[in-house]
């Protein structure tokens, strides 16, 4: 798909377009990226784990038919992964064979410093895009240093980033960021009040029905009901790891694939695996019963 | 104020939207010239056209995390509320932004109480205020209602302590002197250009932390919150070894290391049958030096006792058994949560045995004060 932002003069709009990439968008979020487009900010999305933050991303970059250029962060990232680093093996090479050339020093110098030698990482490779503007996704943003995240405020404000020996490189096509966090710690405020900000919550049952329709199209109406309520509750239960809507869909073509066409206490407990991804909470569930557990779903 | 503010009292939008930037500064949003001028781009961009555009505008604008939100909606609520077109999801939102304020008024009053819980206008007490007062709150004046809080607070910004302290341990792989012999050794089938460079750094020598914790029956309130202080030593830090006492020493190191902290502390609790009764602090450290001592003690390992120092054995024992372990460690801590009375002297029996071979005296009577360690903690890791 090739989308002009510009000829989106409402939100309403992007609800349909996300649609159609296969994301259930409510209003709030549709209004947020059409800001993105308009202001040019950055996004910061935050939310438990498997709300469907990063895909964001994808479905922003599947409409915009753009590049997606993907930033993971991590403990102890620095700038050598994340911005540029020299391609030291090559820079050798290269004066190596320069040994025998009568070049001055300061010409040498100025060769193995050249772009040739540079390698882009994600960050770099975002803002020298030439052709269309890419979206660019600092994942999981609150597991990088708090350095790190320093040095994402150049970027994330100017959209340029400073090389030593190159000098300053601006952004021709400023990108689409989108950061997302777990909320691990709290980001930093210059950080955050450089973006726009949005909560991402878990989807309410209607909501969360539409995204497993949208994804699994010949789910049953009343597994999909079934499944939605057990999950609904199965949040509440204050679990050590709560289902996200990723575990449902993955609980969903778990029973579709073993071919049930209801839950009950045979089929939760083959595919309880695809929810509940730990020992204690496994525990806790079947302390339960099975039975009395989808008793009270059905009660919702 | 005179009125209660609202965007018919001004003339136009960048007045309007001026009032409200103040407003929610006020309210303790982080907000300024910036954000206002951020969403009058976004009103100009069509979405002051309907209600609800205009609010999620705002809101991705002005807020910038979950808490911020609550007051955002009661403000919001306030502000721009015009009766007939609002989205009935917001005016929902708002009470229950209400009901939050009440409850942080609960604990001004627990905390510092220099704030009057009646005190209702826009300056609400932001929960940042109140969770700096609950972390000066003595664990012992905690009630039962606040506990909770003061829980949820305790472990977020706990975890975030050892997180940091986790950083600070991390050597850089990149980082180091070069080893020549290794370059020149690697880089041989390439014709000895050193092309990979070798590094070389020291090797983090692994130091052990030692916690042994009271809970007698003098500790009672504070065990509690020590315990989870613990527990989130040791599920960050493999070379935590936790025991507790009272008139007998349990090692808890592998009990404490499932991930449901909640169910640990019940088993415990089950578990100590002697769980807040006398103290017998010397017999328990003899039993520590006896049994674990030489397994786990050697000069770069730090001990840690969490105790009031309300001894009802032998002062002379409690002074040998001290020096043994002093004698053994780099460091013996000693963290009193009497300490923290500013009237405090070390005068019960058993503390002023084992005073001579302390080398740190330092209090842990509430959440302030377990953070400050912080800086402690980073140099004996």
């Amino acid at each position: 798909m090739n989308l002009d932002i510009s000829q989106i003069s409402h939100p309403n709009q992007l609800i349909e377009l996300f649609d159609q990439q296969g994301y259930v968008a409510d209003l709030e979020l549709a209004t947020i990226i059409f800001l993105l487009f308009r202001l040019e900010k950055p996004l910061l999305l935050e939310g438990n784990p498997g709300v469907g933050k990063t895909e964001v991303a994808q479905v922003l970059a599947g409409l915009l038919d753009t590049e997606l250029i993907r930033l993971q962060c991590y403990e102890g990232l620095d700038v050598n992964a994340a911005v540029y680093e020299w391609n030291y093996q090559k820079q050798l090479l290269s004066i190596k064979i320069q040994e025998q050339s009568d070049l001055s020093l300061a010409q040498k110098e100025e060769h193995i410093f050249g772009e040739d030698f540079l390698l882009q990482r994600p960050l770099l490779k975002a803002i020298s895009s030439t052709s269309k503007a890419p979206v660019l996704l600092i994942d999981e943003v609150d597991r990088a240093d708090e350095e790190f995240e320093a040095f994402l405020l150049e970027l994330l404000s100017a959209f340029q980033i400073s090389i030593p020996e190159l000098g300053t490189i601006k952004a021709i096509q400023k990108p689409h960021v989108i950061l997302t966090s777990n909320r691990t710690r709290e980001l930093s405020d210059a950080l955050k009040r450089r973006c726009l900000y949005h909560w991402v919550s878990y989807p309410d049952i209607h909501k969360e029905k539409q995204i497993l329709k949208k994804h699994i199209p010949d789910i049953e109406e009343g597994l999909a009901d079934q499944m939605t309520k057990m999950v609904q509750l199965l949040r509440e239960m204050k679990l050590n790891k709560a289902p996200g809507i990723a575990e449902s869909i993955d609980w969903a073509r778990g029973l579709l694939a073993l071919g049930y066409k209801e839950i009950n206490a045979e089929s939760l407990s083959s595919t309880m695996g695809a929810v509940v991804k730990s020992a204690s909470d496994m525990e806790q569930i079947q302390n339960q019963g099975l039975d009395n557990l989808i008793t009270r779903s059905e009660a919702q | 104020m005179s009125q209660t503010p609202h965007y018919s009292h001004h003339e136009d939008l960048t007045d309007a939207l001026l009032a409200f930037t103040q407003l929610a500064r006020e309210g303790g949003l982080n907000v300024g010239i910036e954000e206002m001028i951020q969403s009058k781009r976004a009103a100009l961009a069509g979405m002051i056209r309907e209600p609800s555009t205009f609010y999620y505008s705002l809101k991705g604008i002005f807020c910038t995390n979950e808490e911020d939100i609550k007051v955002f909606n009661s403000l919001y609520y306030m502000f721009w509320q015009d009766n007939s077109g609002r989205a009935k999801e917001e005016q929902e939102a708002a009470p229950k932004a209400r009901n939050k304020k009440r409850n942080t008024g609960s604990m001004v009053v627990l905390g510092a109480g220099n704030a009057l819980e009646g005190e209702e206008d826009s300056h609400n007490t932001s929960g940042a205020s109140a969770q700096e007062r609950l972390q000066e709150t003595d664990f012992s004046k905690v009630s039962s209602i606040d506990a909770q809080m003061l829980e949820e607070l305790a472990e977020r910004l706990l975890k975030q302590m050892s997180m940091r302290l986790k950083r600070k341990m991390k050597t850089h792989p990149r980082k180091g002197a070069i080893d020549v012999r290794k370059t020149i050794r690697q880089n041989m089938s390439r014709g000895g250009e050193p092309m990979v460079l070798a590094r070389r750094s020291r090797k983090p020598r692994k130091q052990r932390l030692i916690l042994l914790l009271d809970v007698s029956g003098s500790m009672d309130k504070y065990s509690f919150f020590l315990l989870r202080f613990i527990c989130v030593l040791q599920a960050h830090f493999e070379f935590v070894e936790a025991f507790i006492f009272s008139t007998s020493l349990i090692r808890i190191t592998d009990s404490i290391q499932s991930p449901n902290l909640q169910e640990n502390l019940k088993r415990l609790s089950r578990q100590a049958d002697n769980w807040s009764s006398g103290t017998k602090i010397g017999e328990c450290l003899r039993y520590f030096n006896e049994n674990y001592a030489k397994r786990l003690l050697n000069g770069s390992s730090t001990v840690i006792v969490l105790s009031d120092g309300l001894d009802t054995g032998e002062p002379l024992v409690l002074a040998r058994e001290a020096k043994k372990i002093r004698l053994r460690t780099r460091q013996l801590v000693w963290l009193n949560p009497l300490k923290g009375n500013p009237n405090f002297q070390p005068i019960q029996r058993g503390m002023q045995a084992a005073l001579p071979e302390i080398d740190v005296f330092r209090s842990a009577h509430n959440l302030r004060s377990l953070l400050e360690l912080e800086s402690f903690l980073a140099s004996v890791i």
